[in-house]
């Protein structure tokens, strides 16, 4: 189930964080999102949230539970399909 | 129209410094006037702390990037600029050289940290929280909000340990993210006042041209003018950045390409949000 929602939580990432010239194959499933993967910080962990939020229906309620669902696209699809309503 | 933007101090110096023509020229401009060498960090003792190391490597790049962008395409339309970006902004609008925009940001610096000899100063970061709470938790611990940069982002500034308890209530009411940098004074709030006799000397030796094109106070978002300056410089480092108006004056005037002058990409980042909260 999680593994459908990859290619979206993908577009979602490069839309929301508008990001220019990568497609969503580009990204790697499982890499990490902040740090030395896509170099993601939490200005855009917050863009992220309300994106999550505006496209799933699910709430990101603290930077805690964000450091675990942003650790890669894999974990985003999974706590999307956990949390979702 | 192409606007600017120049953004303030950078917290980490991760971006190396471009290996062409324009880059070693501001390198060594940087030394020549400062005596700290920004692509490897060296300084002759002059620029004692890392906080102005960091606003020296960032009025650098910013003054690196200037040269390149204008030697790549047309200049700007129209120029913002974000605390202590203000020097390379100058610098771009063509009021000081690149060298007086060098030697101002170590003046400052150097100004600013005879205040950490009396007290223990930080800034803190709250993500996801409004501006009420902010400004609630800041009043009631003693410490200000320095920048206003979204309408969920914000720094506050003062004593260490207040900015803790700040933090802790900007906690509690819900923020999503936070943390806490050192240094070496409180930018953007009244309590640089204990030095602004040292900041106004430094900055009436300078002499200021008037902007080639419209450069935008983060204080009023009024364009700058040559009489203004020298009492802007002094003024916008007892008040808070106003970095959500700024943006949107610019885009009221006209402004609809916005390239960021520096180290990082913050300042784009805070327009991508306050963007994301104009289309809702």
């Amino acid at each position: 189930m999680s593994e459908e929602l990859i290619p979206k939580v993908k577009q979602m990432i490069i839309d929301s964080l508008r990001i220019e010239g990568m497609s969503p194959d580009e990204i790697e499933s499982d890499a990490p999102l902040f740090g030395e993967g896509l170099g993601l910080d939490s200005i855009d962990a917050l863009q992220l949230v309300v994106a999550m939020e505006k496209e799933f229906g699910v709430v990101v309620p603290d930077a805690a539970t964000g450091s675990k669902v942003f650790a890669s696209v894999r974990s985003m699809a999974e706590y999307i399909v956990e949390n979702k309503k | 129209m192409n606007c600017w933007m120049f953004p303030g101090q950078p917290l980490r110096h991760d971006q190396l410094f471009p290996a062409t023509p324009e880059g070693e020229e501001i390198i060594s401009l940087c030394c020549a006037a400062t005596g700290f060498d920004p692509s490897n960090w060296q300084n002759d003792g002059q620029n004692g702390s890392e906080h102005v190391r960091l606003q020296l490597y960032g009025t650098a790049f910013s003054l690196c990037r200037t040269r390149l962008l204008r030697s790549a395409g047309p200049g700007p339309d129209m120029v913002l600029e974000h605390s202590m970006g203000i020097y390379a902004a100058l610098a771009a609008c063509g009021c000081i050289s690149e060298r007086s925009a060098l030697e101002l940001t170590a003046r400052v610096g150097s100004a600013l940290i005879r205040m950490s000899e009396s007290a223990r100063y930080a800034l803190g970061c709250v993500i996801g929280l409004g501006r009420v709470p902010v400004e609630k938790a800041a009043a009631n611990h003693g410490v200000y909000v320095a920048n206003y940069n979204t309408s969920s982002h914000f720094l506050l500034a003062g004593e260490r340990s207040r900015i803790m308890s700040a933090m802790e209530e900007c906690a509690a009411a819900g923020a999503f993210s936070m943390s806490v940098f050192d240094c070496d004074a409180p930018l953007h709030t009244p309590l640089l006042t204990e030095v602004a006799a040292d900041l106004e000397a430094i900055f009436s030796d300078y002499s200021y041209a008037e902007p080639q094109m419209p450069l935008l106070d983060h204080i009023d978002q009024q364009p700058l003018t040559s009489t203004r300056i020298a009492v802007f410089l002094l003024d916008e480092l007892l008040k808070p950045v106003w970095w959500q108006r700024s943006y949107a004056a610019a885009r009221s005037l006209g402004a609809a390409a916005f390239v960021e002058v520096g180290a990082g990409d913050a300042l784009k980042k805070f327009n991508r949000w306050i963007d994301s909260e104009s289309r809702a």
